[in-house]
């Protein structure tokens, strides 16, 4: 299929279903236009507030804040993740002592903490990097465990036999190796930054585009609240694009990866 | 685990001892379930400095395990490996390995891959490029130097690997089928190329193949091993063709026949037997590598 008709079809895939909502709630085919708008507002309108939404400034800070939280739950997370990951899979006596804990807290649902962080950390942002760091940490802290044991035997033998010492081999070959498996869950673990940030915000907070969702959900506005669940969805894309944009830059050695395979 | 090597005090009375000696080698792997399985048994091998030779044996003999003891990767149940005249502990630091395997860093290009063999010598940098860059010369990858492991033919990241192991200038060089997984045109290119650099500066070389007419093609001594378990040396023929060799060529020669002949006719008996152990052996033998 080209790629103009493959658009086209997205296309008409939004298109009908803006003109399926915008007929539900501006006729009254599926009862009181009222009822309808109030629970389901309507498309023109929803659309109208994002724009209104993302050419005011107010919106910035919101979305600037939860950048913030998502950023420093990814970044914290990542750098223990990474560290843990390395001591627990060069340790195998610390792997098997600690290997019930970590996965009891793993199956822990985290939402269950977030009152406990708000009570620990307070209503401001630390509360929510808190809830996107424990999912963050587990994500990275296994890939890498895996990536550093699941080293190639031979490319390790190989390694050893020029010479190379402990940090040499950790520089050349146990790093590089961690950090493919990290990077390959990249999107997965920038996601749940993300999620920790606005779950965390939408439970308490007085900023952030969790809050501007509850807020809106609070006072019943229903177009608020798409008008929030849509400029979360944009600002998802756009950071998932910057991973991807970071990822081919970094993982250009693996098959399949990148277009540089040239014959 | 880390031990070196010294080169003896005395150089003039290195020359006569072996490169590499394994004396009454046994290596027995430990099998889950506390079972045992003796690998090989009872050994002897000398490698003279200079010496090409290459180790032949069925399938699952125990060739690459005798080769993992001469490099130090695995340490024997009992017996004694020395290189020139000193007793191996750990790794032997004065040995090349060329695996049967991938071992190249795929996230480092074959530039970095063969760079980063010299930075455990402290070359500087820049010097580490030059070097790098014209070993890659050598064996014929000008063009490829900034190529990653992934978009290189196998017969290509052989050759990487090849320049990776040269550029230390190891003074003994242990290679486990390393031309193994490769088609057959490519094997006799490779076997040439491996000819060619090793005449330069004749090493200690020993070649582990289950390909018969390889190992006459290239080597200088072939050593029959029988087949596992407690697998032993059951012949050591000398090769006597003249150097420089086209192994392409020189499997047409009638000498070479004659030699082949000869040491086929020890090893049949050998791949007969491994065979009719049947996959029972086979099952041991996976467990145990």
């Amino acid at each position: 299929m080209n790629r103009v008709k493959l658009i086209a079809l997205q296309i008409l895939v939004m298109v009908v279903f803006l003109g399926i909502w915008h007929l539900v709630t501006t006729t009254s085919l599926f009862g009181d236009v009222k009822t309808t708008q109030f629970f389901f507002s309507t498309p023109g309108e929803v659309l109208a507030r994002t724009w209104k939404q993302l050419t005011g400034a107010d919106i910035y800070y919101h979305l600037g804040i939860t950048l913030t939280e998502t950023v420093l739950a990814f970044v914290i997370g990542s750098a223990a993740g990474v560290f843990f990951g390395f001591a627990f899979a060069r340790n195998a006596l610390l792997a098997a002592v600690f290997d019930p804990y970590i996965k009891a807290a793993n199956a822990l649902p985290r939402v269950v903490l977030a009152p406990i962080f708000a009570l620990w950390f307070g209503l401001g942002i630390w509360s929510k990097v808190a809830l996107g760091f424990t999912l963050v940490f587990f994500i990275v802290f296994f890939n890498v465990y895996q990536g550093v044991k699941e080293v190639s035997p031979t490319v390790l033998a190989n390694a050893r036999m020029l010479g190379m010492n402990e940090r040499q081999l950790f520089r050349h070959v146990y790093w590089p190796s961690a950090l493919t498996w990290m990077f390959s869950s990249l999107h997965t673990s920038v996601g749940f930054a993300l999620v920790g940030a606005v779950v965390g915000e939408y439970l308490g907070s007085s900023a952030g585009l969790g809050y501007k969702i509850h807020e809106a959900e609070s006072v019943f506005d229903v177009t608020g609240v798409f008008s929030g669940m849509l400029i979360l969805a944009i600002f998802v894309i756009v950071i998932d694009s910057i991973v991807t944009l970071v990822e081919n830059r970094l993982l250009v050695w693996r098959p399949g990866q990148s277009s540089t395979t040239t014959t | 685990m880390e031990s070196k090597v010294s080169p003896p005090a005395n150089a003039g009375a290195a020359a006569e001892l072996p490169a590499v000696s394994l004396a009454g080698i046994d290596i027995t792997f430990h099998l889950q379930g506390g079972q045992r399985y003796q690998a090989v048994k009872k050994i002897d091998l000398a490698v003279a400095p200079g010496e090409f030779v290459s180790v032949v044996g069925p399938t699952g003999c125990g060739k690459s395990t005798l080769l993992n003891a001469a490099a130090g990767l695995l340490t024997p149940s009992a017996g004694k490996v020395t290189i020139f005249g000193q007793p191996l502990s750990g790794l032997n630091r004065r040995a090349g390995y060329l695996f049967q395997q991938d071992a190249l860093m795929p996230w480092k290009t074959a530039l970095a891959n063969v760079k980063v063999a010299l930075e455990p010598m402290g070359v500087s940098d820049a010097q580490a490029d030059r070097q790098a860059r014209d070993w890659l010369a050598r064996v014929g990858l000008r063009a490829f130097v900034e190529r990653y492991p992934h978009m290189l033919s196998g017969g290509q990241r052989k050759r990487v690997a090849l320049a990776q192991m040269l550029i230390r200038d190891p003074e003994i060089l242990l290679m486990d089928e390393p031309f193994g997984p490769l088609d057959a045109q490519t094997r006799q290119i490779m076997g040439n190329l491996l000819l060619d650099l090793w005449s330069k500066d004749r090493k200690a070389l020993i070649f582990v193949t289950h390909d018969l007419e390889e190992a006459i093609a290239l080597s200088d001594r072939v050593v029959v091993m029988s087949a596992g378990p407690a697998a032993g040396i059951v012949a050591d023929y000398k090769v006597p063709l003249p150097r420089p060799r086209d192994i392409a060529e020189i499997r047409l020669e009638k000498a070479f026949h004659e030699i082949h002949r000869d040491i086929w006719t020890s090893l049949r008996v050998e791949v007969q037997k491994a065979y009719a152990m049947g996959e029972g052996k086979e099952l041991v033998e996976g467990a145990a590598s």
